[in-house]
């Protein structure tokens, strides 16, 4: 069975609350965020990121800026 | 397990220890902890440890707006008052320091001194008035006479009930330079209080007494740019598990280890309850403590400790009386009536010592949620008839 891959950007950030206030805004502005398992393509190897769709990237980054929240890393995956 | 023997307890008034019982909604919150949020929280992406995290988050939140703390990671949790304290003390201050503090401190906050004093902290003890609270006059000559790190003053007091000028120390504080930190661990609940407007650079207090939570959970609020040294170190399950260090960020820095999950979601269950019900509850609390406090002056011996009973305090009222020894009293209400309170001296040597109970120590009554004029009325005759025949 063949699965169609995605482009998606992963965020990581400095703690589970920053996370979770990111995701938050994110879910209120209608972005498709995804809590995943910090992937070894960040730095931060702990913890939760957020997935977002690459077409949502820079919006997503335009919020993380208005709730002054700094991603630590991000990486770009694929994935389903 | 033994019997005790005695009466079960029918009036509880030891409120002032830790506040017995709980709004159902905190009891349902704890239950729902252990039931639907048992996952380790930031400790991993699936569904049930999110939803965890999720939670406390949400709590996290519900408690700063409570505080009226802008950010929420400037919102700590920790075990209690007495550990939060102990961070910020043991956390901030070196030898060489100087703290200027107020004489009728906890020994939440007074061991902590007297540990840093031995190790060269410099610490001056403002003594209290006859009402039990510092005057800010005396406070600010003790910080202008040297250089001074810090005032450390208790929002209330736990045996007298009086409410320190916590707002105009903090002013005083912040005109010469120095952190404003309090305890707040009797205030909390039983006093509005609202950190931005206190101006605090440290507050800390007690989930379980006033603010109606669970034993075991604690917050401390941190201004920003307040960064004392953690006192406990671990994973925190976020950021860069592969850094040999505490990670710097709030609230991880000051939260290693796994959370207290029911502590938090009934802390934050009881303050969301005290945010619908707190202003109701505070008047029932002063009407009833000004009529303990009253019906006790007019059994033949009482002294009560404080402010008369007209000045507004926190719900605690503390007597001594001339002729018998107040842990008699305390039995007795408590072995023949079911009665609860406290003698002694209350972890409050200082405050005692400024009260000159030093030796006797004091029976108080703390009240708080869930009592009723029956039972101050109840109480009044108990402890009158326990002094008729003690006498």
């Amino acid at each position: 069975m063949s699965r169609d891959l995605r482009e998606f950007v992963v965020f990581g950030f400095n703690s589970t609350h920053d996370a979770l206030d990111a995701e938050a805004v994110l879910t209120d502005m209608g972005v498709e965020v995804v809590p995943v398992p910090a992937p070894a393509a960040l730095s931060a190897r702990c913890g939760i990121a957020l997935r977002v769709p690459s077409d949502e990237a820079d919006r997503a980054r335009r919020y993380f800026a208005r709730i002054e929240i700094n991603p630590t890393s991000e990486a770009e995956i694929a994935d389903i | 397990m033994a019997d005790a023997g005695g009466s079960p307890t029918a009036i509880y008034l030891d409120h002032g220890a830790t506040s017995w019982p709980k709004p159902p909604e905190v009891v349902d919150a704890v239950t729902r902890s252990l039931t639907e949020f048992g996952g380790n929280p930031g400790r991993g992406a699936y569904r049930l440890a999110l939803d965890t995290a999720r939670a406390i988050h949400s709590a996290r939140a519900d408690i700063a707006h409570y505080f009226g703390v802008e950010d929420s990671r400037n919102l700590i949790f920790q075990p209690g008052c007495t550990q939060a304290m102990n961070l910020v003390l043991m956390g901030l201050f070196k030898p060489g320091d100087r703290i200027v503090a107020g004489g009728t401190e906890h020994n939440a906050v007074a061991r902590p001194l007297n540990l840093l004093a031995s190790r060269g902290v410099e610490v001056i003890l403002v003594e209290p008035d006859e009402d039990g609270v510092v005057d800010p006059d005396e406070v600010e000559a003790a910080v202008e006479a040297a250089p001074t790190a810090a005032i450390v003053c208790q929002h209330a007091s736990n045996l007298a009930g009086g409410i320190h000028p916590v707002a105009d120390l903090s002013d005083i504080a912040h005109s010469h330079g120095a952190l404003m930190i309090v305890d707040g661990a009797q205030a909390g609940g039983h006093l509005r209080v609202n950190l931005a407007e206190l101006g605090v650079d440290v507050w800390a207090c007690a989930g379980h007494k006033g603010l109606l939570g669970p034993q075991g959970i604690g917050v401390l609020y941190l201004a920003p740019g307040c960064e004392p040294a953690e006192l406990v170190s671990g994973g925190t399950g976020s950021g860069q598990s592969e850094e040999p260090l505490q990670p710097k960020g709030r609230p991880d820095r000051y939260e290693a280890g796994t959370p207290n999950t029911p502590g938090i979601l009934g802390l934050g269950a009881a303050v969301n309850w005290l945010g619908t019900h707190g202003d109701e509850l505070r008047a029932e609390e002063a009407r009833l403590t000004r009529m303990m406090h009253e019906g006790l002056l007019e059994i033949e011996g009482f002294r009560v400790l404080g402010p008369e009973s007209e000045v507004p305090r926190v719900p605690i009222v503390s007597a001594v009386h001339d002729s018998v020894e107040v842990d008699r009293i305390a039995f007795a209400l408590d072995r023949r009536y079911g009665i609860a309170t406290r003698g002694g001296l209350h972890c409050a040597p200082w405050a005692h010592r400024a009260s000159g109970t030093l030796e006797t120590g004091a029976l108080r009554f703390g009240i708080g949620y869930g009592n009723t004029v029956a039972d101050i009325e109840r109480t009044l005759e108990a402890v009158a008839q326990i002094v008729a025949e003690e006498r």
